[in-house]
């Protein structure tokens, strides 16, 4: 079984000079836990930035969110996968780099996401598929 | 195992089975020449599904002539036709669904999503036949309607999503709108029907346990 086939296509953007509470109004509206971060340059200029993140980083220190920018709290650069990877190839990469999610590329596009969740779905829909799994 | 003797007890049980698994692959294959059809943006393609939905609806007369018949103990003939009207519902749906496709223009914009539910569907409607195959065999389901209602949340994540890019379109006219709205909505709830179908092989297995 492929990414492609668990990968989450709801990719959100925010650009890095925007202030946080815009990012987690953002995350809030569209029920999404990672934003991926536009760095300005060139177009694979990219970050990512968690509800992990911003809680622990920012809300649970008493940091006001409307006094930071995106950039401050982005990790760089994303971890980048083919979508032709399979399911427990991600894994090992997840585990090995201590992330909770990989983003599938196309040369300089980010067409997806795959975080524990959707590896755990697919690890159980392996399991139920049992022989049928292709 | 107990409940595959039950099941293959008799010839009629045998033929109402078979015709059961048949029923499935067959709401598979309308499934998948679905999702072809919008991949390819095929319209000739498209309409086979009409053709399929008639064959489905013959086949689903005969599973319930022959429960009737006497196949069966006679506790477990309407859960068995139960279940063949819920998956005969999805034919229903996916034959409306294919013929508001041929009715419209599918938007750019959700273009992808959409091919993406319909591949979804497919693979939902797979694991269909491989619960009701464990059925038969008597193999616990739980593992397998999990994997179901997985599938499910999946498209359900997609269609708040679609719902929220299409109110964003332009719409010149009523119908054109209603028409793009009610595809959406149909391609968006076959997977609910199914999982329906797979609550419902649940019941059934557990009925003929007690």
């Amino acid at each position: 079984m492929k990414l492609e086939e668990f990968m989450t296509t709801k990719i959100k953007f925010v650009d890095a000079d925007q202030s946080l509470y815009d990012a987690i109004e953002k995350m809030v509206d569209r029920r999404i836990r990672s934003l991926i971060v536009k760095f300005p340059g060139d177009t694979a200029n990219y970050g990512v930035i968690t509800a992990r993140d911003i809680v622990f980083g920012v809300l649970a220190k008493g940091i006001n969110p409307k006094d930071i920018k995106v950039s401050e709290i982005a990790s760089k650069p994303i971890m980048c996968i083919d979508r032709n990877t399979k399911i427990y190839d991600a894994s090992k990469l997840m585990e090995q780099s201590d992330i909770a999610r990989v983003f599938v590329c196309e040369g300089d596009n980010i067409i997806g996401v795959v975080s524990l969740i959707d590896i755990m779905d697919a690890s159980l829909i392996m399991r139920a598929r049992g022989k049928h799994v292709s | 195992m107990f409940l595959e003797k039950i099941l293959s007890q008799g010839k009629k049980e045998q033929s109402v089975i078979e015709s059961i698994n048949r029923h499935i692959r067959l709401l598979c294959t309308a499934c998948e020449t679905f999702s072809t059809a919008l991949k390819n943006r095929d319209a000739n393609l498209m309409r086979n599904i009409i053709e399929l939905e008639r064959e489905g609806d013959f086949v689903r007369r005969n599973i319930i002539s022959d429960i009737y018949q006497g196949a069966f103990l006679p506790y477990l003939r309407p859960e068995l036709c139960r279940f063949v009207e819920i998956v005969d519902r999805v034919f229903d749906l996916l034959e409306d669904t294919a013929l508001q496709y041929l009715d419209t223009e599918i938007p750019e914009q959700v273009k992808d999503e959409c091919a993406r539910v319909s591949f979804l569907n497919v693979r939902i409607c797979e694991m269909l036949l491989i619960t009701f195959d464990a059925m038969v065999k008597g193999d616990d389901l739980r593992e397998k309607t999990l994997a179901i209602r997985i599938y499910e949340k999946k498209i359900d994540d997609i269609k708040f999503d679609l719902i929220r890019d299409i109110r964003k379109l332009p719409i010149t006219n009523f119908w054109e709108g209603k028409i793009l709205a009610d595809f959406v909505s149909g391609l968006t709830t076959i997977s609910d029907i199914i999982e329906d179908a797979s609550d419902h092989l649940q019941i059934i297995n557990v009925s003929m346990r007690a």
